[in-house]
């Protein structure tokens, strides 16, 4: 008990659950927004304190960066569909069909069992208990990287990592299949001082996310992080109206978001058809391949998002006539 | 007191308060928090069975699995978050 | 230079997909190319099962636990083979049906990663990458599921969506007590687990978020609007296929990790009996067709887990063949019904029952296919439809548990009714004077649901090899 780290995991546990729960209770949901990110970026650190910087990483980036752009962006959207861009505090934009008290409470208390079942099993359950560990080590020198992680995410379990990028493709296309033919909010304006702060960082962000991708086959870092990283770039772009996408791009766009999943499945499908199995890249090819899966992942990875924040298909909307391709 | 068993704790209980959201929220955007809630719940959980004492080196296997499903969870969320403003917009079509 | 097929059934639709989105003016033919190819892949598959009863492939060389093995057996290729099958004649009956340019151009790579999702399925042994590949299979539904773009489907897509990423989320967290307990997530080492507190956790936790997503009653609520609010493809693929997928994860789990006591399967026998309960009763009292064909589904699947908890769980062994031959009967059979929905409503214009009657025009190829379908979801014989639920009720006989024989002849009769409300606005009362014009012509539209329910027929008639084709490589006895 004489832990100098047990104080701060207390506080570090505490301010994560009430964070949670605020983010589910306060009034307004910008707040709400502002808190989850709050929520996120703690959670973050204590995977950090977990010994997790990887996922620390991705969980800061993605999780909570990418997915709080998203967030606000949505929340701007439902603003300014309901003209109450100007007002302050909203509570609810998009109301479900409310649910009856008596069945809300039922849920809670629903919920507060299983929670009691969950912390019971997980009580249980073993402790710095069985894992893979070992058997990760004894195959990383045949796995062409040195970062355990990585070695996991491009080569022990590629295919999860492959279908992972689909994920992220599939959900590009569906996002341009919802948003056909809506028009945009306008994009909140950045003013002057941003613009200049986002023009002059932009260079320092796209160094930092190369750095990260090129870290990640020996410490902490890698596709997803560093794609995150340059996914900001996109998003800066984007609201500093830096780049403004138009139909003539999709085309690129297209072939940048299947870059990351072609490359990776059709490595695969070539060292398949090389007489081994698809991912079981030969030993000395090994650090160069997943050097390139990684680099064109990190690529599709960060356009991906960025187009995931920017919504709708880029297409002509006032004289559209049944184009169908850029 | 170990920190897995602390930060276990915390992610059954984020995942339950997530849970709770999920199925009570009130409004679309803040059911999306729900779910997001719920998906650090369950990354609590897996990053804390990755933890070993700390001379020993943790596991890397969950920390690649956090990974995936963090990538796979903004994934549904951007989708999650296009139907609701694609939906928001269709309604305030209708209205006028 | 020859590639494993296990391996190419996943990785053709994937490059299908890619291709169409890239290149969306051969959409249709490289989509079509792609699914041949799955089709070609998957035969070729079959003989090797044939051959040899399982198939391992350890993805990137390592074996499991460290590594991904994918697997098949005849089960997993017998639902490959419906999803093939059914994806070929979808497909081409989507070449006419989807007319708007933009829909088209978005419903090929959604299509084929949504198959690239379900054969990722039914050939994985690893829980994480199970999580994975239903989340393929989410974002590619609910983009069908949305794609006719109107308010109703979009609104119904958010609700699908919302219940998908629950029970995926639900799943994950099943996973992650698992790696707690056992520190490795491949089917063997769930079959050497022991049970404990955190293995009963888990499976509480991925079995509730298989419910969720196969919409076993109560779970079903977004299922309905779901499934009869997308265009007639996009619904063929959802109730057809896609609540196939977690159905088949859920029979796969109930194996590795049996169900602890006798309550569980019971409770989950009565689940599906109050599927085939409600659900009945609303397909009873909707009034349009497309909804009545969606209910008709949230009650296949409550037959389904009727299926599977007709012996109890010492059944369990014997139990799961027919809660298999049922899904693959339903999967073709509500394919083509809602093809065959999708038809009648493009030709007369709306989907109200009450009014079917009064039409100028018979869309009669599609009513006929629509009959045929409802035949098998009955469970008249010789389908296949029968063959499963004679073989349900056979083995609740066998074991004293009449009252699932009860629920399913209850069930069969309220599924007369509501498809004779159907068939009696197909048929003609005189209520519309003047010209009466036929559909003429043998439209693409209308042979592919014909087909389809044609095979969900005469498929009873070879019920035989059909049984002992799932049970090759022993899905359900050695260990994976």
């Amino acid at each position: 008990m004489s832990d100098p780290f047990l104080l701060f995991d207390l506080l570090l546990a505490g301010a994560v659950i009430a964070l949670a729960i605020a983010t589910l209770t306060v009034r307004d949901l910008f707040a709400a927004i502002i808190l989850f990110v709050i929520f996120g970026l703690l959670s973050a650190l204590a995977w950090v304190r977990l010994s997790a910087p990887d996922v620390a990483l991705a969980e800061a980036a993605i999780g909570t960066g990418v997915t709080g752009a998203l967030l606000l962006k949505t929340l701007h959207h439902l603003r300014y569909v309901t003209g109450s861009l100007g007002t302050n505090a909203v509570e609810s934009l998009s109301p479900v069909q409310p649910v009856p008290a008596g069945v809300s409470w039922a849920n809670a208390a629903f919920c507060g069992l299983i929670t009691l079942g969950l912390a019971t099993a997980f009580l249980g359950a073993p402790h710095a208990g069985p894992g893979l560990e070992g058997l990760v080590a004894e195959a990383m020198p045949a796995s062409g990287v040195s970062h355990p992680v990585t070695g996991v995410l491009l080569n022990f379990r590629a295919y999860d990592t492959l279908m992972e990028v689909v994920v992220l493709l599939a959900a590009v296309i569906a996002v341009w299949q919802i948003e056909r033919g809506l028009s945009d909010a306008p994009a909140p304006a950045l003013g002057e001082v941003w613009e200049g702060f986002a023009r002059l960082t932009l260079p320092a962000i796209i160094v930092v996310g190369t750095y990260l991708l090129w870290k990640g086959s020996e410490a902490p870092g890698g596709a997803f992080q560093g794609g995150a990283v340059l996914a900001a770039v996109g998003l800066m772009l984007l609201l500093s109206r830096l780049y403004v996408p138009r139909p003539a791009h999709r085309a690129v766009a297209r072939w940048a978001f299947v870059l990351g999943t072609g490359v990776f499945a059709g490595v695969a499908l070539l060292v398949a058809s090389g007489g081994r199995v698809a991912f079981e890249y030969p030993l000395e090819h090994a650090k160069t391949l997943i050097l390139l899966i990684e680099g064109l992942v990190t690529i599709s990875i960060a356009v991906t998002l960025a187009a995931l924040f920017h919504g709708r298909e880029p297409v002509a909307v006032p004289a559209e006539r049944g184009d169908n391709d850029a | 007191m170990t920190p897995d068993l602390i930060y276990g704790l915390t992610g059954i209980a984020v995942f339950a308060i997530g849970l709770v959201g999920a199925l009570c929220a009130q409004d679309r955007l803040r059911r999306v928090l729900a779910l997001k809630l719920c998906s650090v719940g369950a990354g609590f959980l897996l990053v804390v069975g990755a933890w070993r004492t700390p001379s020993a080196a943790p596991d890397p296997v969950p920390h690649a699995l956090v990974i995936t499903g963090i990538v796979v969870m903004v994934s549904a969320t951007a989708v999650a978050l296009a139907l609701i403003r694609r939906l928001k917009s269709l309604e305030a079509e209708d209205d006028d | 230079m020859m590639i494993d097929p296990l391996t190419l059934s996943i990785f053709v639709p994937l490059f299908g997909a890619i291709l169409t989105f890239v290149f969306p003016r051969v959409a249709t033919v490289s989509a079509l190319l792609a699914v041949l190819g799955t089709c070609g892949a998957v035969f070729v598959l079959a003989l090797k099962i044939l051959a040899a009863g399982e198939v391992l492939v350890p993805l990137g060389g390592w074996a499991p636990p460290l590594g991904i093995t994918l697997r098949a057996d005849g089960l997993s290729v017998a639902m490959l083979a419906m999803t093939a099958l059914v994806g070929l004649l979808v497909s081409l009956g989507a070449l006419e049906s989807l007319r708007d340019l933009r829909q088209r151009q978005y419903f090929w790579p959604l299509w084929l990663l949504l198959l690239t999702g379900m054969n990722g399925v039914y050939l994985s042994t690893d829980l994480f990458n199970l999580y994975v590949m239903i989340e393929v299979i989410a974002l590619g539904a609910v983009g069908l599921t949305v794609l006719s773009g109107t308010r109703e489907a979009v609104r119904a897509g958010l609700e699908y969506m919302y219940a998908s990423i629950l029970g995926a989320l639900l799943f994950l967290m099943g996973v992650g007590f698992i790696y707690l307990q056992i520190g490795r997530l491949d089917f063997a080492g769930l079959i050497a687990a022991e049970a404990s507190g955190a293995t009963s956790a888990a499976l509480a936790l991925m079995v509730v978020g298989l419910l969720l997503k196969t919409a076993l009653f109560p779970l079903h609520f977004w299922l309905p609007a779901a499934h009869a609010n997308a265009t007639a493809p996009a619904s063929a693929l959802l109730s057809g296929l896609v609540v196939k997928a977690a159905l088949y994860i859920f029979l796969r789990l109930s194996t590795y990790m049996p169900l602890p006591d006798e309550t569980l399967v019971t409770l989950i026998g009565a689940l599906g009996a109050g599927a085939v309960l409600w659900g009945g009763v609303q397909a009873l009292r909707t009034e349009r067709l497309k909804l009545l064909v969606a209910w008709s589904t949230v009650v296949q699947i409550g037959l389904i887990f009727i299926a599977f908890a007709r012996a109890g769980q010492a059944g369990l062994t014997e139990s799961w063949k027919a809660a298999a031959v049922l899904i693959l009967a339903h999967g073709m059979a509500k394919a083509a019904m809602f093809l065959a929905a999708g038809r009648i409503k493009d030709e007369v214009g709306h989907d109200r029952i009450a009014d079917l009657d009064k039409s100028e025009i018979r869309p009669t190829l599609a009513q006929f296919t629509f009959a045929i379908a409802a035949i098998s979801l009955i469970g008249l014989p010789p389908s296949l439809g029968f063959i499963g639920k004679w073989s349900l009720m056979e083995g609740a006989m066998a074991a004293g548990y009449w009252h699932w024989v009860a629920v399913t002849m209850i069930g069969t009769l309220m599924s007369v009714a509501y498809f004779s409300r159907v068939f009696a606005g197909f048929l003609r009362f005189d209520r519309m004077r003047g010209e009466l014009s036929e559909h003429k012509g043998w439209a693409l539209a209308d042979v592919a649901p014909l087909t389809l329910a044609a095979a969900a027929i005469s498929l009873g008639l070879m019920a035989a090899p059909i049984l002992s084709f799932i049970e090759l490589g022993y899905p359900f006895g050695a260990a994976p």
